[in-house]
């Protein structure tokens, strides 16, 4: 271990790999953490998820670290067990909220190992004095990259950032933020990965499993489903924009094509719903049309659904047509979608399954 | 018609140096082919060396050849997603058809297919006339095109590659795509893994999307006193003060009046060295000038930015699983090399010199329509309806173009 890190480190940082060694080194399994005897590491466990499901992001007990070292891959074992990908969201959004928070009370040269043993990133202290801010940081561009891409907002795009010699100079604020969306974008990969598709928990641990998913639903609001079929007032400008593009008979881009197909297939409209809108373009194709749109709802070739492509796709090819307010807080079409058809249900009235604004 | 070019596309390769063909880590490349007439890629096909790559073309003469800047575990599995996608080169596509340039309304035409409306020079976005997008080209390039395309490639290494992401001279190379422009490779560890997402944010860089001018240091004091970036800083924050201060530098009255409030046009050109001697300072002062705001130094420093962008084709770099042209090998649209340019000799490249594949020998050609054409030093047109003998290179130049059959 490193002479820095303690094991209120391990406890507070889950993705350095001693945190991993040292559960590794006390050689249990899941089924051991059912029992009796380890009774606390499982209702630390239970209450960080329950943490993830309310969004509160609260530090972990360190009058215990082992306890709560032992406790994160047990939550992590929930977690994946669930096959809920909205589960699986939260908890690492709040996991990394809370890695955040730990960090920015840390010294920077803490930040600069953190960042090697949990990533391998290869941070330099730097000492750039600039007009109004000091960068105390430098990390090479792909590293940045691999993170940064996914935060929405404006200040974290590479262009807006001080690049020189291939590294980006950061401030300790940065980071931090950077190593806790690294730890987030961890969890959620690794619940992608194929030998998880089939990871099932222990009989022992699917009681409280059960107890997690019926607090999810009682206590916040889990939307894991979108209701068939598009709801006009709920669409993204760029969607909106496209739409009117078809309607007024202009020919489309490939990606204008590829958006608007994936976004309506995702909203849960029909082939032939999808092939009616594009009627109206110049160069349609029937038979082409309804391949290509038969083959992005994933019912041929490689079973893929396609989502639509994220809002800074969209805004490098061009169909981004300027933010409105809903805009702010959406990375993705669809999710601007969700978060409209929440707004309404929330004001307006309850959404039908045509989409339809129901009075209450 | 295709017989002939597909003759001489043989004799070319027999007489190849297999070497010529080599393509850095070959076995963890993707190969593919276009048929002369075929619409179909022949693709997921793998080579270990450049001889066994060889002995493919020249067995069935393709007109266009092309790798993958994608690494794979398995190149030639036909699913995509069983190819074991390792990493992949980050590559730069100049495309001289997206530049803007005079000499297209010499040789460009373009043609509305809903109205039929036509016109000459750099296609509109929609038709002027019935507003609808699908506009067919019919373009050339000449020279001043593909010096316009290098000096773009220059600006991408230079101002960007260079200084802001530390690419060394060895790190990459430069290919003439045997067409319109210009291709850059990078092939540096650090750049090779980078994710589709990531690629998008270089390519965003290079060509100043998204850039918001307030991340780079300029504030708001108080009222009318502002701070700004110092020239000498790095990256795009050092380039927007270098970019401002030739901008007002350069611009009379009228031209500031164009992107700010005519009275701190006004203000700025009566005080213009003052406002650059502030600016120039260590440290920079950026304020002091009345009716000058944070906005209007904005709006400044987005016109001032208009010329330092790089005019790349994104979708190239952004592509991590794309298809690229092989290293001489000839391309079916014009019969000219894809060439590696030295990078240090650039400047001198003359892309239709040295990028002939056919030196030697005429052919006889029924030229229907051509503009002006040059070939290594043979010129030609503009011409029409002409049967005429022709040296090799530019016969096959025009035919493969389209624009003559050999007679």
């Amino acid at each position: 271990m490193s002479l820095m890190l303690t094991k209120e480190d391990l406890a507070k940082y889950p993705f350095l790999k001693e945190s991993a060694t040292f559960v590794e080194s006390l050689q249990l399994d899941l089924s051991d953490l059912a029992t009796e005897e380890y009774s606390c590491v499982l209702m630390k466990a239970l209450a960080r998820i329950r943490n993830g499901i309310d969004r509160t992001a609260k530090p972990v007990d360190l009058s215990d670290p082992e306890t709560e070292i032992l406790a994160y891959p047990l939550s992590l074992a929930f977690v994946y067990g669930s096959k809920s990908n909205w589960l699986l969201n939260r908890f690492a959004t709040v996991e990394a909220k809370r890695v955040e928070e730990e960090l920015r009370r840390e010294p920077e040269g803490k930040l600069v190992e953190i960042a090697e043993l949990g990533f391998a990133w290869d941070i330099q202290q730097e000492n750039l004095k600039l007009e109004w801010e000091e960068l105390s940081f430098s990390m090479p561009v792909h590293a940045y990259l691999e993170a940064a891409t996914g935060f929405n907002d404006t200040h974290w795009k590479l262009i807006n950032r001080y690049v020189k010699g291939g590294r980006v100079f950061l401030n300790s604020g940065s980071l931090s933020r950077l190593i806790s969306e690294g730890f987030k974008m961890k969890i959620i990969r690794r619940g992608a990965e194929r030998e998880l598709a089939d990871f099932r928990l222990p009989e022992a641990l699917r009681r409280h499993l059960d107890e997690i998913m019926k607090y999810a639903q009682r206590n916040a609001q889990y939307d894991e489903k979108l209701p068939q079929g598009l709801v006009s007032d709920a669409r993204p400008p760029c969607i909106v924009a496209i739409m009117e593009d078809v309607k007024a008979g202009k020919s489309l881009s490939h990606m204008a094509r590829f958006a608007l197909t994936t976004f309506m297939v995702n909203v849960g409209e029909g082939v032939d719903e999808v092939l009616k809108l594009f009627g109206n373009v110049a160069d349609f194709d029937e038979g082409k049309a309804r391949y290509q749109i038969e083959h992005i709802a994933g019912m041929i070739g490689s079973k893929t659904k396609y989502k639509p492509p994220k809002c800074d796709v969209l805004r490098s090819f061009g169909l981004c047509v300027g933010m409105n307010e809903s805009c702010r807080n959406a990375k993705h079409p669809l999710n601007y979608y969700r978060r409209e058809l929440k707004r309404m249900s929330r004001f307006g009235g309850q959404v039908d399954a045509r989409g339809r604004k129901k009075r209450v | 018609m295709r017989e002939v070019v597909r003759r001489e596309f043989n004799r070319y390769y027999s007489g190849l140096e297999a070497e010529e063909l080599r393509v850095p880590e070959m076995p963890k490349r993707e190969f593919a082919f276009l048929q002369f007439g075929g619409e179909v890629m022949i693709r997921h096909m793998k080579f270990n060396d450049p001889a066994s790559l060889k002995g493919y073309i020249v067995e069935n003469t393709p007109a266009h050849i092309y790798h993958s800047s994608a690494y794979y575990k398995t190149p030639d599995a036909v699913d995509m997603n069983e190819k074991g996608w390792q990493s992949a080169d980050l590559v730069f596509d100049v495309d001289s058809d997206h530049i803007r340039t005079v000499c297209k309304e010499k040789h460009d035409r373009w043609r509305c297919m809903e109205c039929g409306r036509e016109g000459l020079g750099f296609p509109p976005e929609s038709c002027p006339n019935c507003s609808m997008k699908k506009i067919d080209t019919r373009t050339w390039i000449c020279e001043d095109c593909l010096e316009a395309a290098k000096k773009e490639v220059i600006k991408v290494i230079d101002e960007y590659l260079i200084p802001d992401f530390g690419i060394g001279g060895s790190d990459f190379d430069v290919f003439f795509s045997g067409h319109r422009g210009y291709h850059i490779h990078v092939r540096s560890e650090s750049v090779r893994a980078l994710s589709g997402d990531g690629r998008r944010e270089i390519a965003d860089y290079v060509r100043g999307i998204g850039l918001d001018v307030r991340s780079h240091g300029f504030r708001d004091v108080k009222n009318e006193i502002l701070v700004g970036p110092d020239m000498k800083d790095g990256g795009w924050r050092g380039r927007i003060a270098r970019a401002v201060y030739e901008f007002v530098n350069r611009s009379s009255f009228v031209e500031l009046k164009e992107v700010v409030a005519p009275n701190v046009a006004k203000n700025l050109s009566e005080n213009k060295e003052k406002f650059l001697k502030n600016i120039a300072s260590d440290p920079p002062y950026w304020g002091g000038l009345k009716g000058y705001t944070l906005e209007s130094l904005e709006k400044i420093a987005l016109a001032s930015i208009k010329d330092l962008v790089c005019n790349i084709d994104e979708r190239v770099t952004i592509d991590s699983k794309r298809l690229i042209r092989c290293p001489n090998s000839l391309h079916g649209k014009s019969a000219l090399k894809t060439l590696r340019v030295g990078y240090s000799n650039i400047d001198d490249f003359d892309p239709l010199k040295e990028a002939v594949a056919f030196r030697r020998g005429s052919i006889r050609v029924y030229v229907k329509e051509a503009p002006r054409v040059r070939i290594g030093d043979d010129e030609l047109g503009p011409l029409d309806d002409k049967t005429l003998e022709v040296p090799l290179a530019l016969g096959l130049y025009l035919i493969c173009r389209g624009a003559a059959e050999p007679r």
